[in-house]
């Protein structure tokens, strides 16, 4: 397979947030989301990935908790008119062994029969890559949600390991990912080792009943905390 | 890899005229042994064994099975299939790290068995990597911030980690490539489903 990162490639992640840092991301970088449970991160990375959708990028999805049907159900609400053949979907939650699909509308779908199942993931995000290439789409964006329950099955060496590696191959395959985590489920030493793995993080909190986000590492200081 | 300096490669090759060409054209830079059944393969497998060449059809023991005994033994080898045809499904579903169709050319043989060292040089950079990483954050976690920026251990740290990241980078051309991909994924331990 071919494929090269065009190093002047860039994703503009604004949308839902409005960060000058977000604007203008370069292609390969990954980054981490990571807010306590139910502060809307699943949702954010999703519209992050919509707005690529809507510009003809391609979009991977890796979901441990949701089965596939309904995160394409989900995303074809997200982007009106969406061309499902841009659209991979790996599926942690499978029955049975390693299998793929097709969906009557063009969506590749993987499906791995655990979260902790990191070679068959790999050969997941594998092939949607390349079903995503022989549908026209040579960029796009990539969401793993989420690393927490990745967590669960394996340990913090394992998911750093797992998020280097898709970090390298997205440097050159020229993807951006984006991978979320619950900041309150693990313990500081965890996360501080997994942020390592990240180029950069968007960081969100919830203060007095509102969601509030920063972005860090991606444009030199943290930015100041913004509603969304 | 092994504690010795020398690779090894273990040819596991039921026709004899073949082994011997593949160990003449290896013997120089790799430590060689051969075996010419899957069963003497395996008794001749041990830790120090770094890739194997292993016909798929053969006698006895087929590649495969040979393939599923190594796994199971819990070796960390590298397992190249030598193959007489293009294999017509997923080398890298079942567990393969490279296919080789012969006939073989000398350059060829030289060429995958180089990748995969290196990828064995990638799983042990990425394992010190993390080594240093963790103290990073155990140090990161327990110091403030102007206790760190006093730490000469936590400087020395930052160093070999910003050293590691480029040999890392350097070293498979970055993961450029889906075998090198999903074979160093699969380095790092699946858990099945209980």
């Amino acid at each position: 397979m071919s494929r090269s990162s065009d190093s002047g490639t860039t994703y503009d992640l604004t949308g839902r947030l409005e960060f000058d840092a977000l604007s203008s991301v370069r292609a390969g970088s990954n980054i981490l989301v990571s807010g306590p449970a139910m502060s809307g991160k699943e949702d954010l990375v999703r519209s992050m990935l919509a707005s690529g959708s809507e510009q003809g990028q391609g979009a991977i999805i890796v979901t441990t908790s949701d089965r596939a049907e309904a995160v394409i159900d989900d995303y074809r609400e997200r982007v009106p008119g969406l061309d499902e053949s841009k659209l991979g979907v790996v599926d942690c939650r499978g029955e049975g062994g390693r299998s793929s699909e097709r969906t009557p509308e063009g969506t590749f779908v993987y499906h791995i029969s655990s979260p902790g199942e990191i070679t068959g993931m790999g050969i997941g995000i594998t092939k949607c890559l390349e079903a995503l290439e022989d549908a026209g789409a040579d960029s796009g964006r990539f969401a793993l949600t989420s690393l927490s329950t990745i967590l669960t099955y394996t340990d913090k060496k394992t998911v750093f390991k797992l998020c280097h590696v898709l970090n390298s191959r997205f440097d050159s395959t020229g993807y951006l990912g984006l991978f979320t985590i619950d900041s309150s489920a693990h313990d500081d030493q965890t996360l501080q080792v997994i942020k390592q793995a990240f180029d950069g993080m968007v960081e969100i909190r919830e203060k007095e009943g509102r969601h509030e986000a920063r972005v860090l590492g991606l444009a030199g200081q943290p930015t100041d905390w913004q509603a969304f | 890899m092994s504690g010795s300096d020398t690779p090894v490669v273990l040819i596991v090759e039921d026709e004899p005229d073949v082994a011997e060409t593949y160990n003449l054209w290896l013997a120089d830079d790799y430590a060689v042994r051969t075996a010419a059944s899957g069963d003497e393969g395996l008794a001749k497998l041990d830790a120090d064994v770094d890739v194997v060449l292993l016909d798929r059809m053969m006698p006895g023991l087929s590649g495969d099975e040979v393939l599923e005994r190594i796994r199971e033994r819990g070796f960390d080898c590298r397992v190249a299939m030598v193959t007489a045809v293009e294999p017509d499904f997923d080398i890298l579903e079942m567990g393969f790290d490279a296919y080789l169709c012969k006939p073989i050319r000398s350059g060829q043989l030289h060429d995958t068995v180089e990748n995969l060292l290196e990828r064995t040089e990638y799983d042990d950079l990425l394992q010190e990597y993390y080594a240093l990483v963790e103290k990073q954050a155990t140090l990161e976690a327990t110091k403030s911030s102007a206790e760190l920026a006093d730490n000469d251990e936590y400087a020395d740290l930052q160093d070999r980690v910003t050293a590691l990241q480029d040999d890392l980078s350097e070293t498979l051309g970055g993961i450029e490539d889906d075998e090198d991909f999903i074979a160093t994924l699969r380095g790092l331990g699946d858990v099945e489903e209980q």
